[in-house]
């Protein structure tokens, strides 16, 4: 009997099927795990959001004690300034604020800033800065100065000469956040899928199932991609709920839906096999979170997340190049943004990350082939 | 299968080597698993019988030497080989979380049993171990005895002209230990598989094994029949009571004739240890006590494979 004749191509098909059956059954049976497994990538989302959130801009206290109309119109410059969260308030509830960590600096409009402003004499501004986070104290250090020129710049347009004339690459701003977010949600699919395709490859291992799979005449390549497509429908789960989350909740509303939903699936393939590979190699759950966490905060920071990542250093752009995150963040970036933040066109994004797609498949069918030969399953 | 295969040994190993670095966990193998008999393989704890399993079922490649599954190389048609082999693992490896008609489908999935017969197939194999009326039960519900016959029915579902059974009722309570044994008796002759068994209990062996190899530091020690072993390796232990206590020198005596290894008075007692292959002076024995005092009894006790065991090994069965 040659099984190779009697076991064609369907039967193969048949296995994609069941053994993706088979792990969808598993895991929801073991249902903290399942629900870990989504709820893990939200929360990472909503973690970092509100990260951003908190330290997008300085919290800053403004004293005035002048309360003319240059100090009012000081007042509106550093309100537009984008760099801090004012709070206008008394000189006392302002050290208090201060005093309990509150507020990252004090910026005062002394009493005769009109009259010194209006008689064309210096002014000196009091800025009280609490600079133990260099991060902030530098934006106040960069703001309060723009706001100075921004408040010349409204006040008196003829003594300011110098003006930026600018010339925008997209026609509407983008909010950090809604920036921040779409990388997040390609962060969060890659922790998804590590989590649960490399839980389910894991566990075959820790109850000794994996014999089950490794005696059988069906292929690896059947056994391997089976369980990939059984993760890939869990993590689609959690990839559901992120998008909703994002379009419905925060209110990023995608420009290609198609892109958005083809990417998706691309990029969940890309993750899923790449879980499979580390659950085969690893073989223990317990060993499998903290990896996928540990492995999806590094890349998450390196591959553009908060920005193009060609505008970083460019030896941490070329690293970041040689792994899928990067590219996943453009395209999902032109998907969300129609922005172009990679040297190539969304395109060839697309096709480096089918290439990293099939290379990680391959890679853990190769692994899980090589675990059959080892000896080492008891 | 097709009838040349028949024919053809069921496994045949030649050499066969397995290093883990400087360890050599089976030394040169060679031995034969004839067709449709049920073979025991018997070793103390590390003595290289997982590593020759999973030779055998193509989990670890061999570091020299030949391992053929009813003629087929298990490193070129590694395939053809699983296809032809139905595994009962130690652990069973089932999927607990599953019911049991799941794991059976599972199972007949990956090995290609044909969607039209798979139903069929399944409903005859969970009545076989007569757990039909569970099939929707989660296996993680079923008692130790239960998981073997349902890893049972699985290792037979695709038909396979070769069984592996790892401790086959390990766990087992006597009851589901006997109607497995029955089992394994009528695969060999109702469905003429081969089997190819491990176990920890030299009884079962006993029972179930045509032959026995027995295995310590990865090198065969004997392989034989049990009777053929227990005749070759074993004593014969022979009790006689007599009316009233025997001399010094009577046991002295018996001590000199051929095959008799040892000889204990207790008070009116004789515990006479002689070869199996000696029992030709049974009669020379009694005659000699019997010139001396009366014989009120006389109880003669088989050899058994542990003490086999023990003498070829150096050790107890533990694995």
């Amino acid at each position: 009997m040659n099984i190779l004749r009697i076991f064609p191509a369907y039967s193969s098909l048949l296995v994609y099927l069941d053994n993706g059956d088979k792990d969808i059954r598993s895991s929801l049976t073991e249902r903290a795990f399942m629900i870990t497994s989504i709820i893990i990538p939200i929360n990472f989302l909503l973690l970092f959001l509100l990260f951003a959130l908190t330290g997008g801009q300085a919290p800053t206290a403004i004293v005035l004690e002048d309360k003319g109309p240059y100090a009012q119109q000081f007042l509106s410059a550093m309100e537009h300034s984008h760099s801090f969260i004012i709070q206008q308030t008394t000189s006392v509830d302002a050290k208090t604020l201060m005093k309990k960590g509150q507020i990252v600096a004090i910026v005062t409009v002394p009493a005769n800033f009109d009259s010194l402003v209006r008689d064309g004499n210096q002014v000196q501004l009091p800025v009280v800065l609490n600079n133990l986070d260099v991060d902030f104290t530098n934006d106040i250090r960069r703001a309060v100065p723009l706001a100075i020129t921004s408040f010349y710049a409204n006040t008196f347009p003829n003594q300011v000469v110098i003006r930026a004339h600018e010339v925008d690459a997209y026609s509407h701003d983008t909010g950090y956040i809604q920036y921040l977010v779409v990388s997040l949600m390609v962060v969060s699919i890659m922790l998804g899928g590590l989590l649960q395709a490399g839980s389910n490859a894991a566990r075959e291992y820790e109850k000794g199932t994996i014999k089950e799979l490794m005696l059988a005449p069906a292929s690896i390549w059947a056994i391997q991609i089976g369980k990939i497509l059984g993760a890939l429908l869990l993590n689609s789960l959690s990839a559901v709920v992120m998008i909703i989350v994002i379009v419905f909740l925060i209110g990023v509303w995608p420009e290609h839906w198609d892109e958005l939903f083809a990417f998706v699936l691309l990029l969940m393939i890309t993750f899923v096999a790449l879980g499979a590979l580390i659950g085969t190699l690893i073989r223990r759950r317990q060993a499998v979170i903290p990896l996928s966490i540990g492995l999806s905060i590094p890349v998450f920071f390196i591959s553009g997340a908060f920005g193009p990542a060609e505008w970083g250093d460019q030896v941490t752009a070329a690293i970041t190049q040689l792994q899928p995150v990067y590219y996943g963040i453009a395209i999902f970036q032109h998907a969300f943004h129609n922005f172009t933040t990679t040297s190539t066109s969304p395109a060839i994004d697309g096709f480096i990350l089918a290439g990293f797609a099939a290379l990680i498949v391959t890679i853990s069918a190769v692994a899980l082939s090589y675990s059959r030969g080892r000896g080492d399953i008891h | 299968m097709n009838q040349k295969e028949n024919t053809t040994p069921a496994i045949e190993l030649n050499g066969l080597t397995k290093h883990f670095g400087d360890f050599k966990a089976v030394d040169g193998l060679s031995l034969t698993v004839r067709s449709e008999e049920i073979f025991g393989l018997l070793g103390p704890n590390g003595s290289g019988k997982t590593t020759i399993i999973n030779m055998i079922s193509g989990l670890s490649k061999p570091t020299s030497g030949e391992a053929t599954v009813l003629g087929h190389n298990i490193l070129h048609d590694t395939r053809v080989v699983y296809a032809a082999l139905g595994s009962v693992p130690q652990e069973t490896a089932l999927y607990e979380e599953l019911n049991a008609w799941t794991n059976l489908s599972i199972h007949a999935t990956l090995y290609g049993v044909p969607r039209s017969v798979r139903d069929k197939k399944i409903t005859d194999m969970l009545n076989l171990v007569q757990l039909y009326d569970r099939r929707h039960s989660r296996v993680s519900t079923f008692s130790g005895g239960m998981k073997r016959r349902l890893a049972l029915a699985r290792a037979l579902l695709h038909d396979p002209l070769l069984l592996y059974l790892d401790e086959p009722t390990l766990g087992v309570d006597v009851q589901s230990r006997r109607a497995i044994w029955n089992y394994i008796l009528d695969l060999k002759k109702k469905e003429g598989k081969t089997v190819l068994l491990t176990t920890n209990y030299l009884e079962e062996a006993n029972a179930l094994c045509d032959r026995i190899a027995i295995i310590d530091h990865g090198k065969l020690v004997a392989l034989d029949t049990p009777i053929n072993l227990k005749r070759r390796y074993g004593d014969t232990v022979m009790e006689i009571e007599t009316t009233s206590s025997v001399s010094a020198q009577l046991s002295e005596r018996l001590r000199t004739l051929p095959g008799v290894s040892e000889v204990i008075q207790e008070d009116k007692v004789l515990k006479v240890t002689m070869s199996a292959d000696e029992l030709s002076v049974t009669g020379q024995l009694i005659t000699i006590v019997t010139q001396e005092i009366n014989i009120k009894k006389i109880s003669q006790r088989e050899p058994n494979l542990e003490e086999i065991f023990l003498s070829l090994t150096g050790s107890g069965l533990r694995d």
